[in-house]
């Protein structure tokens, strides 16, 4: 398509410029980004969705550097993928074992490994940069508090303090591993932009400027040259111009979000991929003790939303129907089944339940007023939902629960704030209700996502800022329940400590789950092959998830 | 000379007035960068609390400062032109990212004005020297075009001429496969092309303003009895328009011209972001949807200084143009 | 920025209320022999300030030979403009708005209603479609009508208060307040505009259109100040102010009674002007994701519509009303101020163009005989 596209551009874009263009009009069309142009090379182009011209970063222990650093050009240890929850990937380690206590961690490195300088990358390497993690506090962000030393040239052995099974991940999963040779010489390593990193992975930095830049194939790669010569990664101002543009055909894989994908890209060798993840949900400031205020402490109210939410049709108007449905436990439905419980195996029923909504309120001493709202004690059942400006497909979906839980007795009032308030508003506890979503861990584990959102460590009195339990939500017997499973690596354990989170969390229910949220990655299929599909998940797809897009792009193909 | 002083002595302090009020502006923005940077983040991979700390240990470090510590910082910054780093493109300075940003705005949005300007005020200027005439009566209907949003107008023939006709590219500053930013002629050849659809909407939106005005300073001018008289001596009609009547009555053209450069950098938040255009407009934009202080700043600086400068030079320039004014000052 | 093209009026005008503004007082005679040449009261518009500056001097000397006495106070009747085909036709197409969008939102029903029926095209129950959610287009296009047309409405009268005690009080009153009335306004007019509404109104919580409205009329007084205080400048030093003063009535009155009638029609025409800009700007900053929460205006509904992928799906009834409405409305008020500005300056009128001709004529031929030498 893209040729024939092109042509026809070149064609019209020649008459319309005449003469003071004629120049461009030649050139402009002549280089066709993708698989089998005149050089014979094969660029794959990739917009990751970040809006906004790029900066020089790549530093891969600063949040913030370009998305390509962190699984493109510096490669972990092991890869975990999130979306099969499999065993991890060997990448620069070959295999890794714990002791019987979970205290002791010891890695055999994969041989043969060289930095695209050509050094040698060995065991030294791994020990230098989790000692530069432990130098800098700044690049600690998985809260690594072990110490590694060299056994051999091919072995380290990290030492923990307390079990760290499950922390571990983050270490082995989540670091990059840099070169001694160069970080040692770096004065300032938490302000350096890294402009000529040097690495390990499928493809290195071959040139840069703010609106695009190009990675090309590391011809001593160890897993061997990845098949596609060049990455062009492009800036662009969001989903609309992104689509315009790869309906041009000069994109080649993109994670964006638009509605009807299909009948847009009808016609085109476009195809996508859609992979909800994270978990969208109302957020509650669920806990009077912790200083929240409202109708929404009382676990009832809770249920009631919970039970008059019609999530079929706010999937169909808000969300294109794209997302998913949700366990009531918070686990990926598949992905997690051996962690569910079997009395929640059930997803959160599309169609609502008015009357257990009503029996819900009634149960706990409300009653209809005059204006057909519940009320106690003189307090209405009106909630404030905060939401996002210009998150179009949350407003929408709050105006429809809006008019759904008017049904129930219950009224929804959105409340439209900057994405700074939202934020700000979310970590001090300053809100009733919140739409948004709830995030996955580093691996396909569960725990990540309790520790996160339900332990009691992460959370602050309102007014404080608090870590991500953004609903204030403490109960001991789930922080012991989440501290267990965290330490053990007996499936059956864990499991049975999953069930314990899961029977106090859902009759809780601080966060009020409504679907998983769609995530699309859109993917020209004319030449290029090999894309991640719903059937063959051998990463997550979408170009701007760490670590999955090293794995993605050393994976697909030139077509023919 | 009292003249000129009494203008330089008026910049220097609105200078310092906006100076001030830019540095206190952002700060009474809400929000605090961490908390946005780990919101965002979260949506794309995991985000512990040991890497909250991390990030206020990198970024929450000014904000600890008094404010008056900060005031002083900022103007001390401005006159060594460092104006810090930026938190939205971490650790890139803000010097570096105006500067990426500035010749795109400057160059494509500039060109746009101008083109705008030589075109309202031609135009102008005929449709008042035959006023009544068909180019007169059109003058209404140029100026619906300034009612359109320009927005909805860019944004209808990006769709119309690009995405349906693909006469023009989509988005970007330049095509990557054709060369990259340097001054060899691919290059020149190819950012022309892709700067030529937002300069046309500019044009488009922005001539009848400048033609409007043009053409009531013509009607007025020509109603003057030096023109009757330069009639009267039988000066032939074309040197009357131009020598004559134009060249005054495009004066005030002229000065609001040069104030409108100075809005260019501001204007152009719109343009690229419906052209995906690289620029001071979309940087900004980023700067604030970021909390990023220092990045708004610096770019609040480079708006500011535009706009002063283009005044200051109206008013020499009218100095020189209009003897009375020098004669008086 | 969106309004930037209604910002380049603004600027025509502010340039030329500078470029009088720069003419220091001492010049003040020459003013008054100009001014004084002129048949319909006030002047005002920038143009005509403005045409002091590019008049040569041979102007100075006819008007000085030919001088009109003073009119005192003006007729009321010269300050409304003669209804031309064009002032009815914008006077009608406002009017047309303005009804639908009061009378609108009261017979159309909830626009933020949710069907099960997105994107249907025009027709049948809904004649301008849905939307992406199944909400009635024209249901929200009547409450974004009122809306708009309020943030229009609002900005101007706060724009035109705010512009009137900077450019009209401090240009007559003088001395140090005038300059530091002069140098506020410039310093305001400096500042970017876009960016400081963006600024002020994410600091404020809940952003309602009221608050928009405030910050808009904020950012957007100080053009038109600019253009009042030179033309209050001009006015101030005119015969029957100077009389007034001299007679010892009171500054305010003088003020209210002498200064003002004479500034209506430029008032008016700065009123119309800041409608516009105020409606594109909310616009603008609606596209840009900044606009009022909540509350439907043209803009948050073009907002919506571009989110919606509009274009690309080709939901046009659902992006091309809006922004038609925009234009329409923009194009009216335009009308009505051109028909303001011939008020002003009455050369401007097509009309009169035989008759002026005729008049210079006549003029040339006379004041030739008063032994100026051509």
């Amino acid at each position: 398509m893209s040729h024939a596209m092109k042509r026809k551009r070149a064609t019209v874009a020649g008459v319309m410029l005449a003469s003071a263009l004629t120049l461009t009009a030649c050139t402009a069309p002549t280089g066709d980004a993708n698989g089998g142009d005149s050089s014979g090379k094969s660029e794959v182009v990739v917009y990751t969705g970040v809006t906004g011209d790029f900066a020089e970063n790549f530093n891969p222990f600063i949040e913030g550097n370009l998305q390509s650093t962190r699984g493109v050009i510096y490669e972990p240890l092991f890869f975990y993928n999130i979306t099969s929850g499999g065993d991890p990937e060997p990448l620069l380690g070959e295999s890794f074992e714990f002791n019987e206590a979970g205290t002791e961690l010891t890695i055999t490195m994969r041989d043969g490994v060289k930095w695209s300088d050509g050094e040698d990358l060995t065991a030294e390497d791994v020990v230098y940069t989790f000692e530069l993690i432990t130098e800098v506090p700044a690049f600690n962000t998985a809260g690594y508090d072990g110490q590694a030393e060299l056994v051999d040239e091919k072995t380290v052995k990290f030492t923990f303090p307390e079990p760290s099974f499950t922390d571990a991940v983050s270490y082995i999963g989540n670091t990059p591993i840099v070169p001694e040779h160069i970080w040692a010489e770096k004065t300032d390593p938490t302000t350096d932009q890294n402009a000529e990193p040097i690495g390990s992975g499928a493809f290195t930095l071959s040139e840069f400027n703010s609106q695009n830049y190009l990675l090309a194939a590391n011809e001593e790669y160890w897993g061997g040259r990845p098949e596609i010569d060049t990455v062009r990664y492009i800036s662009l101002t969001g989903n609309q111009s992104a689509t315009d543009t790869l309906l041009q055909g000069e994109i080649d894989l993109a994670g964006i979000f638009l509605p009807d994908v299909e009948g847009v890209f009808k016609g085109t060798p476009l195809e996508y991929t859609n992979t909800p993840l994270n978990q969208t949900s109302f957020f509650t400031c669920s806990d009077e003790a912790q200083g929240c205020t409202g109708p929404q402490t009382d676990v009832a109210v809770r249920t009631a939303i919970y039970n008059a939410l019609n999530r079929d049709q706010l999937n169909s108007l808000a969300f294109s129907s794209y997302n998913g449905q949700m366990s009531p436990t918070y686990g990926l439905l598949e992905r997690d089944e051996k962690w569910i419980a079997d009395e929640f195996s059930e997803p959160v029923p599309g169609t609502p339940n008015v009357d257990a909504a009503i029996e819900a309120l009634e149960g706990a001493g409300y009653a209809r007023g005059s204006d057909g709202i519940f009320a106690k004690d003189g307090e209405r059942v009106s909630l404030t939902v905060q939401v996002v400006t210009g998150w179009t497909d949350y407003i929408a979906a709050i105006d429809a629960s809006a008019e759904q839980l008017l049904e129930a007795g219950i009224e929804l009032k959105p409340a439209q704030v900057s994405f700074q308030e939202w934020t700000a508003n979310k970590s001090n506890g300053n809100f009733q209700l919140s739409l948004d979503s709830l995030g996955q861990g580093v691996a396909a584990d569960p725990y990540y996502l309790y520790m996160r959102y339900f332990h009691s460590d992460n959370t602050a009195p309102v007014g404080e800022t608090s870590g991500q339990n953004f609903a204030r939500y403490s109960n001991a017997t789930v922080d012991q329940a989440i501290d267990a499973a965290g330490s053990t690596l007996d499936e059956a354990v864990k499991a049975e400590q999953y069930a314990v989170v899961q029977a106090e969390i859902v009759r809780d229910m601080p966060y009020i789950p409504i679907l998983v949220n769609s995530a699309l990655t859109i993917y020209n299929t004319d030449n290029v092959q090999g894309w991640p599909t719903e059937d063959n998940l051998y990463a997550y797809p979408r170009p701007d998830r760490a670590w999955d897009n090293g794995i993605v792009l050393k994976t697909i193909k030139p077509a023919n | 000379m009292r003249y000129i002083a009494r203008k330089l002595g008026f910049y220097a302090v609105a200078l310092w007035g906006a100076l001030t009020v830019n540095f206190l502006l952002p700060r009474m923005l809400p929000g605090n960068p961490v908390d946005i940077l780990v919101a965002k983040l979260s949506a794309r991979g995991p985000v512990t609390d040991e890497l909250r700390d991390s990030l206020e240990l990198l970024l929450g470090g000014a904000p600890d400062q008094g404010i008056l510590e900060q005031y002083w910082v900022y103007l001390v910054g401005i006159f060594t032109g460092n104006l810090g780093i930026s938190i939205t493109y971490y650790p890139v300075p803000v010097v570096e990212i105006i500067g990426q940003a500035l010749p795109w705005t400057l160059v494509m949005i500039g060109i746009g004005t101008l083109l705008a300007f030589i075109v309202g005020v031609a135009l102008g200027m005929l449709a008042g020297w035959k006023r009544g005439s068909w180019l007169d009566n059109l003058v209404p209907v140029t100026t619906m075009f300034q009612a359109v949003p320009y927005f909805w107008l860019a944004l209808v023939l990006l769709y119309i001429l690009s995405v349906g006709l693909g006469a023009f590219p989509v988005s970007g500053g330049y095509n990557y496969n054709v060369a990259q930013p340097g001054f060899t002629w691919d290059f020149v050849g190819t950012a022309i092309y892709h700067g030529t659809l937002p300069a046309l909407t500019i044009v488009i939106s922005s001539f009848g303003g400048w033609l409007l005005g043009m053409r009531n300073m013509m009607v007025s001018t020509l109603s003057e009895d030096y023109i009757v008289t330069a009639e009267a001596k039988g000066l032939r009609p074309m040197r009357i328009m131009t020598a004559y009547a134009a060249r005054n009555a495009v004066l005030p053209s002229v000065a609001g011209f040069a104030i409108s450069l100075g809005f260019v950098v501001s204007g152009s938040i719109v343009t690229e972001q419906v052209f995906s255009y690289p620029g001071i407009g979309s940087t900004l934009l980023q700067a604030v949807n970021n909390s990023d202080y220092a990045l708004m700043q610096g770019l609040f600086l480079v708006i500011t200084l535009a706009v002063l400068g283009a005044n200051l030079i109206v008013d020499l320039l009218y100095g020189v143009i209009d003897p009375r004014t020098r004669a008086n000052g | 920025m969106a309004h930037e093209s209604s910002r380049t009026v603004d600027d025509a005008e502010t340039a030329s209320g500078d470029a009088a503004a720069t003419v220091p007082t001492s010049g003040r005679t020459e003013k008054e022999i100009i001014f004084s040449d002129l048949e319909v009261p006030a002047t005002a518009s920038t143009n005509m300030a403005l045409r002091k500056n590019s008049a040569s001097p041979l102007t100075a000397t006819f008007a000085a030979v030919r001088t009109n006495p003073p009119k005192k106070a003006p007729r009321w009747r010269s300050v409304l403009p003669p209804m031309t085909p064009k002032l009815a036709t914008g006077l009608i197409l406002i009017a047309a708005i303005v009804l639908f969008g009061v009378l609108g939102p009261v017979f159309l029903g909830n626009p933020r209603s949710i069907r099960d029926i997105g994107r249907t095209p025009p027709g049948g129950e809904f004649l301008l479609g849905t939307t992406q959610t199944g909400q009635d287009v024209l249901a929200q296009l009547a409450h974004a009508t009122q809306g708009s047309l309020l943030i229009g409405l609002v900005v101007g009268v706060l724009a035109l208060i705010l512009s009137m005690i900077f450019g009209v009080i401090g240009s007559y009153v003088g001395g140090w307040l005038d300059e530091s009335f002069s140098l506020f306004t410039n310093i305001m007019l400096v500042i970017p505009g876009l960016p400081l509404v963006i600024v002020i109104s994410s600091y404020v919580e809940d952003k309602t259109i009221w608050v928009l409205a405030v910050v808009l009329a904020i950012t957007s007084w100080a053009a038109s100040a600019r253009v009042l205080r030179s033309v209050t400048l001009s006015l101030r030093s005119r015969d029957y102010v100077a009389a007034a003063r001299v007679s010892g009535e009171k500054s305010w009155r003088i003020i209210v009674v002498e200064i003002l009638p004479n500034l209506i029609p430029v008032l008016a025409s700065q009123f119309v002007l800041a409608i516009i800009a105020a409606i594109l700007a909310e616009a603008g900053l609606s596209y840009l994701g900044l606009g009022a929460s909540g509350t439907f205006t043209w803009g948050t509904m073009l907002f919506q519509a571009q989110n919606g992928f509009a274009l690309t799906l080709g939901t046009w009834w659902w992006f091309v009303p809006p922004g038609i409405l925009i234009a329409v409305l923009g194009g009216a008020l335009s009308l009505v101020n051109f028909a303001i500005d011939e008020v002003v300056n009455p050369k401007l009128r097509t009309t009169t163009l035989r008759k002026d001709k005729k008049r210079l004529k006549k003029r040339l031929h006379t004041t030739t005989e008063g032994g100026v030498p051509v």
